[in-house]
């Protein structure tokens, strides 16, 4: 189990946070940080979300989540490995 | 012009071309009704005696004609009793608009008279839902709704309207359907598959419930007939391919036919079309995969290497995809595998016998009707007779709950059906469980004057859990004897149609020749309680364990 982030645009609108962590939960994979803002497009919300889970986990999570009518772009973000300090 | 929210859906179900709706009245859409009064010359409205009735009856209508089926009901009970044909249209991708009325919007969110979070709770059965708090949006999410219900892999939309906005008054301009995908797919590649073809010996087409979705039953046959490949179904799929044509062996899975499993065990690529590979289709996994090229094509990308891991994927629509498999595949004569195809469907072969048996029942049933018949079921074991044993020659024909297994489903479905198909007689084939559930809309078929015919196989014990208690469970048969003693036939005629009882084959056969010509008709058939539905794959077992009895 690999910890994954995904990058979605979504709809800026009531009720679309529910129906995003509505599809964590139905699978059972529990989400670790969320973070919801509003873009510079008042239409539309940026929301990071990082959960745990293996190649088949991410795969189903990001076709899963293109599909809801509100969700307007998601992007798997590539797994950080190493952080660098300065 | 000026229109009010009731006036605006009216007029978007005829733009829509939805001339049949299916509903229950209430106090949170009585603006609605008040203008399906006045346009019941545009939109016929058929009231049915339960709301669960009106989902499974749109569902049933939409399945036959391939139209997006439309049903009405109030907030709260009304829109809760709708929760079970939303999710049986859902699993099995049937397009469908629910419209629930709701309180008017300042009563929202405060646990007023009939308020129920509709919209919440459908949320995870739902292609998507709204709810319309302003009369200006409501035309173009009505556009929106028919949109995702039928484009892309069909399913349900719900669009929630509070009473004060169907009052509510606005500028309206009619607009034409949306048109396209909603979620259009990447152009697809086939040259991977027709090269894993092109190379194979044993070729085994998997055909489901996209097929028909897709209008791509004729490109299934001829591609079948060019590869010299079987053909085994899905319960979704098994109209696509009339029952007679050679390469047709009908359903498979857990209780597929012989011929048809144990084909696609020993297959060396799979050429899986418009399918999910359920659980109940596919048994064990890993056995189910092993040993053979497995290649996907489906519309959803999300069904790709989900519950089987393929080994090449396609992922658009089957009929776009098959015309072009057909383009670049060249004839293939298989006959050593032909000739072991063969060899299954002689083995599956057993004598006739003149009993009362399931088997006997649907083929006087099938005999006395149509060819081209729609026959509904409800959910058991009667269902998986009709699957195994049904001569369909028509594609849409059959009306089944197939993902949910929701009994209950067939008096709804079936009245949908016969309506989509100009009211010529239609079958029920059901149980006394399932009959049970449902039976209330036998008041709907009986005002509608429907010529449906009722066949309950009436074993007096829920017959398909029985079946499990009996293999799995020690024969400790808990809950599942019901021996009520409801008489069928004069309940029938209580709610004004006819009813018949049959014990014998000849018996049978006498009832239907004198069955009146219109209005829904039942026959109570008295079968056995310990028959079983056979063959059968155990829960996560594989065709090494077919049980054949």
């Amino acid at each position: 189990m690999e910890r994954f982030t995904v990058e979605l645009i979504v709809a800026n609108h009531y009720g679309v946070l529910n129906r995003i962590t509505g599809l964590y939960a139905r699978r059972g994979y529990n989400i670790e940080s969320l973070y919801v803002n509003v873009t510079e497009n008042p239409e539309l919300s940026r929301m990071l979300i990082v959960s745990e889970g293996d190649g088949y986990i991410r795969t189903q999570m990001v076709r899963q989540l293109s599909k809801l009518y509100d969700v307007k772009r998601v992007i798997l973000m590539a797994t950080v490995k190493e952080t660098i300090e300065k | 012009m000026k229109r009010n929210g009731a006036q605006i859906v009216v007029e978007q179900l005829c733009v829509h071309g939805v001339d049949t709706v299916f509903g229950y009245p209430g106090g949170s859409v009585l603006p609605l009704y008040d203008e399906l009064y006045k346009n019941a010359h545009r939109v016929h409205h058929i009231i049915t005696a339960h709301e669960q009735g009106a989902t499974h009856a749109a569902d049933g209508y939409a399945r036959v004609s391939g139209k997006t089926g439309v049903v009405i009901a109030t907030s709260g009970p009304g829109a809760t009793n709708l929760v079970t044909g939303i999710a049986n249209a859902y699993l099995d991708s049937v397009p469908l608009v629910a419209i629930t009325g709701n309180v008017s919007v300042p009563l929202l969110g405060k646990d007023s008279f009939q308020e129920v979070d509709i919209v919440g709770m459908t949320q995870p059965i739902v292609k998507h839902n709204f709810v319309v708090r302003d009369v200006k949006a409501l035309r173009d999410t009505l556009r929106e709704a028919f949109h995702i219900a039928n484009s892309g892999r069909r399913g349900p939309v719900l669009v929630d309207i509070p009473r004060s906005v169907q009052e509510d008054i606005c500028e309206y301009e009619d607009a034409p359907p949306l048109e396209g995908e909603t979620q259009p797919t990447a152009p697809f590649d086939t040259r991977q598959a027709v090269q894993a073809i092109r190379g194979c010996h044993r070729p085994y087409i998997y055909a489901g419930g996209g097929v028909l979705a897709s209008g791509a039953e004729a490109e299934l046959t001829a591609l079948a007939e060019r590869l010299s490949a079987p053909v085994g179904f899905s319960m979704m799929g098994l109209t696509a391919m009339p029952h007679h044509h050679s390469l047709n062996l009908g359903m498979c899975g857990m209780h597929g036919r012989y011929a048809a499993s144990v084909a696609q065990s020993e297959c060396d690529v799979m050429l899986a079309l418009g399918v999910r590979f359920s659980d109940r289709a596919t048994g064990n996994v890993e056995a189910f995969g092993q040993g053979r090229v497995i290649i996907h094509v489906d519309i959803d990308l999300a069904e790709i290497d989900k519950n089987i891991p393929s080994h090449i994927a396609i992922c658009g629509d089957v009929k776009a995809v098959l015309a072009d498999l057909l383009r670049a595949l060249p004839p293939m004569k298989g006959d050593a595998w032909l000739a072991r195809v063969e060899e299954l469907k002689q083995a599956e072969l057993t004598p006739p016998v003149a009993d009362f048996s399931p088997r006997n029942i649907m083929e006087a049933v099938s005999g006395f009707c149509r060819e081209d018949a729609v026959v509904a079921t409800d959910v058991g074991q009667h269902q998986m007779w009709t699957m195994q044993s049904y001569p369909f020659v028509k594609p849409r024909t059959l009306l089944t709950s197939g993902g949910l297994g929701a009994m209950g489903y067939g008096m709804g479905a079936a009245i949908g059906g016969c309506l989509a198909d100009g009211k010529r007689r239609a079958v029920l084939i059901t149980s006394d469980g399932s009959f049970g559930m449902n039976l209330t809309e036998l008041a709907t078929a009986v005002a509608q004057e429907l010529p449906l015919l009722i066949v309950i196989l009436n074993n007096g014990v829920l017959g398909m859990v029985r079946q499990w208690q009996t293999m799995f469970y020690g024969q400790r048969y808990s809950q599942t004897t019901l021996d009520r003693r409801t008489d069928f036939p004069a309940l029938a005629r209580a709610f004004g149609a006819a009813g018949y009882r049959a014990e014998s084959l000849p018996q049978l056969a006498d009832i239907l020749g004198r069955l009146p010509a219109g209005g829904p008709a039942v026959i109570d058939c008295r079968i056995d309680r310990d028959e079983r539905v056979l063959p059968m794959i155990p829960p996560g077992g594989s065709v090494q364990n077919i049980v054949r009895g």
